[in-house]
């Protein structure tokens, strides 16, 4: 019973983890109408770089932080106007395969780079447990996961919500040639809201490598993360995003619960293949 | 526009002369090129397949990696543990990623898109961890394939000789039949192909099916030439990466395409064996640079530009030429 508890809340603690994973994926879904294959290694590699950074700067993970999101922005800026942005209006399989191109690049370039063994980033805190009662424990690391995925889908929402670059996005999502007509210049917005991407996936990044041990491949799997979320939550809704990560988070648990360690990620894929037979615009899709 | 008269008549003896070439290869390379060029055929293969799926059904699939891992563990399994012969071995791995094709055809299909390249993926993992915990295929240990120790480069390379130039005759004969003029409507418009008649679902499972055994035989074979197999790596993506790099650089929609793509992949991985992952970064490079510049691909641009086209889908291009200008007039 206390291992089920247990399985229950570390899959809603995870959640909030998958979710901020999922965040830039699902902007960029949401607002460019394209999914970006390479999320998922774009994250990975900025935990790489937080990685090297905290090594730098003896263990200190703020200046890990605003050094790979700066480096982020960048990076995705760089990939917005030179691969992006001239495909996004021909149709679903140009992106699709330039970000697919992109993710093996990106994949082989960190793997010539650091090697192919498993690494993480150092943190006191990940073997510490915050609350531990005889019935279940909450470890340190997984609880400011979920904190900072909860102030990071606010800030997000309130980004989206109440300023002017905010209803720019949400102007463009919903009717592209629209706002090009009222002036908005909406490569410009493209690449705000890739920027935007970009820092929740450097979030996301430094929070993988303080959870999780990491491979240059490991980007495989996160993107399926990612895909999952935003599947899963449904596209345009930030609640729904959150919800998203919990339920897959969820799967996982209750799946590796039931069957073993060793399903814990198989669960999460049978999950997400049924939602996406079953109901491809996702639980909580808003209808536009 | 594709060639006419003489010049058809020049590629045709071409063709025919290089094929003479490729059989008789073990009598006069050496053996380093005989197993270049067995691992040309197999890719040609792979590559012929996922093209098409994506450049002439529209199904941009990333998840070729479940039957080529189905088809090199049957090849495992069949002869190592119930000792039957490889060449059973591997027809039963296409028939095997067929069927399990056949399986997972429902749900696949009803996801459209990028969903349906996702969900290939998606699937395509899921077997990987299936696989890692299954003690009938040894978890994680994976099988050493005893069969292709008796076998020479020149065995390997006539099998895969077979499965190479079967596959683009394949191509050619569903492409030349009302199938190939169904899926090439499919592609470009699927409502009006539907509106034409066209029974969408049906045509799409019957490739899905075809190129899923075919690329689990290819699979079987290129796992004898490997020789050893273990879950991760059979059905890991980098076999999907090969098929999309191919195709994409040598021509998507073209038949030709996979061919000139299999040629320059499996060279550029030779030429940077030393430097392990390098061929994948320039082959990701090249590949999205084609996709910027001529998304067409290295045949398709030389089919644009000069109408050269060497196996052609279209059936009679006299007819078509006269259709044609007595429209454009």
């Amino acid at each position: 019973m206390e291992v089920l508890l247990q399985s229950l809340l570390n899959g809603i603690l995870l959640g909030g983890l998958y979710a901020v994973i999922g965040l830039g994926m699902s902007l960029i879904f949401g607002i460019m109408g394209l999914i970006n294959l390479a999320h998922g290694d774009l994250i990975i590699i900025s935990t790489y770089m937080s990685m090297v950074v905290a090594l730098q700067f003896s263990g200190n993970l703020i200046i890990a932080l605003l050094i790979s999101v700066l480096a982020m922005i960048v990076i995705g800026f760089l990939c917005q106007s030179i691969l992006i942005n001239r495909v996004v209006d021909k149709g679903a399989e140009p992106p699709l395969l330039i970000t697919f191109g992109l993710s093996v690049i990106l994949q082989n370039v960190l793997q010539r780079i650091f090697g192919a063994d498993a690494k993480s980033i150092p943190t006191s805190l990940a073997a510490q447990n915050v609350i531990t009662t005889p019935w279940f424990s909450i470890s340190a690391i997984y609880l400011i996961d979920f904190v900072v995925s909860i102030l990071v889908i606010l800030s997000l929402h309130f980004i989206i919500m109440k300023t002017y670059f905010g209803r720019a996005i949400r102007a463009t999502s919903g009717d592209v040639v629209a706002s090009e007509l009222v002036g908005l210049n909406t490569k410009r917005v493209y690449a705000v809201t890739m920027a935007l991407a970009m820092v929740t996936a450097s979030i996301a990044g430094l929070l993988v490598g303080m959870t999780f041990t990491y491979y240059p491949t490991t980007g495989t799997q996160y993107l399926i993360i990612a895909f999952g979320v935003v599947v899963i939550g449904g596209m345009g809704s930030l609640v729904g995003t959150l919800l998203g990560g919990i339920i897959l988070g969820l799967a996982q648990m209750l799946g590796s619960y039931f069957f073993g360690m060793a399903y814990q990620l198989f669960f999460g894929y049978v999950v997400l293949l049924a939602i996406l037979t079953f109901r491809p615009q996702g639980l909580f899709a808003k209808t536009k | 526009m594709a060639l006419g008269g003489r010049a058809a008549l020049a590629s045709r003896i071409i063709l025919a002369a290089l094929v003479v070439l490729l059989i008789t290869l073990p009598l006069w390379a050496t053996q380093s090129m005989v197993n270049i060029f067995l691992l040309i055929m197999l890719y040609m293969a792979v590559g012929q397949m996922w093209n098409l799926l994506a450049g002439y059904a529209g199904l941009v699939s990333l998840g070729q990696q479940s039957f080529i891992g189905l088809g090199g563990y049957s090849l495992a399994v069949l002869t190592e543990v119930y000792h039957l012969h490889f060449l059973l071995a591997i027809l039963v791995g296409g028939v095997v990623s067929g069927v399990f094709a056949l399986v997972i055809s429902p749900p696949i299909f009803k996801m459209k898109g990028i969903y349906f390249a996702i969900g290939t993926w998606i699937i395509a993992e899921a077997l990987a961890l299936y696989f890692l915990n299954w003690s009938f295929v040894r978890y994680g240990l994976g099988f050493n394939i005893r069969t292709a120790y008796d076998m020479t480069t020149n065995d390997l390379y006539y099998l895969s000789l077979v499965i190479g130039l079967g596959s683009v005759v394949l191509v050619y004969l569903i492409m030349r039949t009302r199938g190939g003029l169904a899926l090439m409507a499919m592609r470009d418009d699927e409502v009006a192909a539907e509106v034409m008649g066209i029974a969408l679902y049906k045509t799409k499972l019957m490739i899905f099916l075809v190129s899923a055994l075919v690329t689990g035989v290819a699979g079987g074979v290129l796992y004898l030439n490997i020789s050893f197999i273990q879950p991760t790596a059979a059905f890991s993506l980098d076999w999907t990466v090969a098929a999309v790099v191919i195709v994409i650089i040598g021509g998507i929609g073209t038949m030709e395409g996979p061919i000139v793509g299999a040629v320059i992949y499996v060279i550029l991985q030779q030429y940077l064996f030393n430097f392990p992952g390098f061929s994948m970064i320039i082959l990701g490079v090249i590949a999205i640079s084609i996709i910027l510049v001529a998304p067409r691909g290295i045949m398709g641009t030389l089919q644009e530009k000069f109408g050269w086209e060497v196996l052609s889908p279209r059936r009679n291009m006299r007819k078509m030429k006269a259709l044609v200008s007595t429209d454009c007039a």
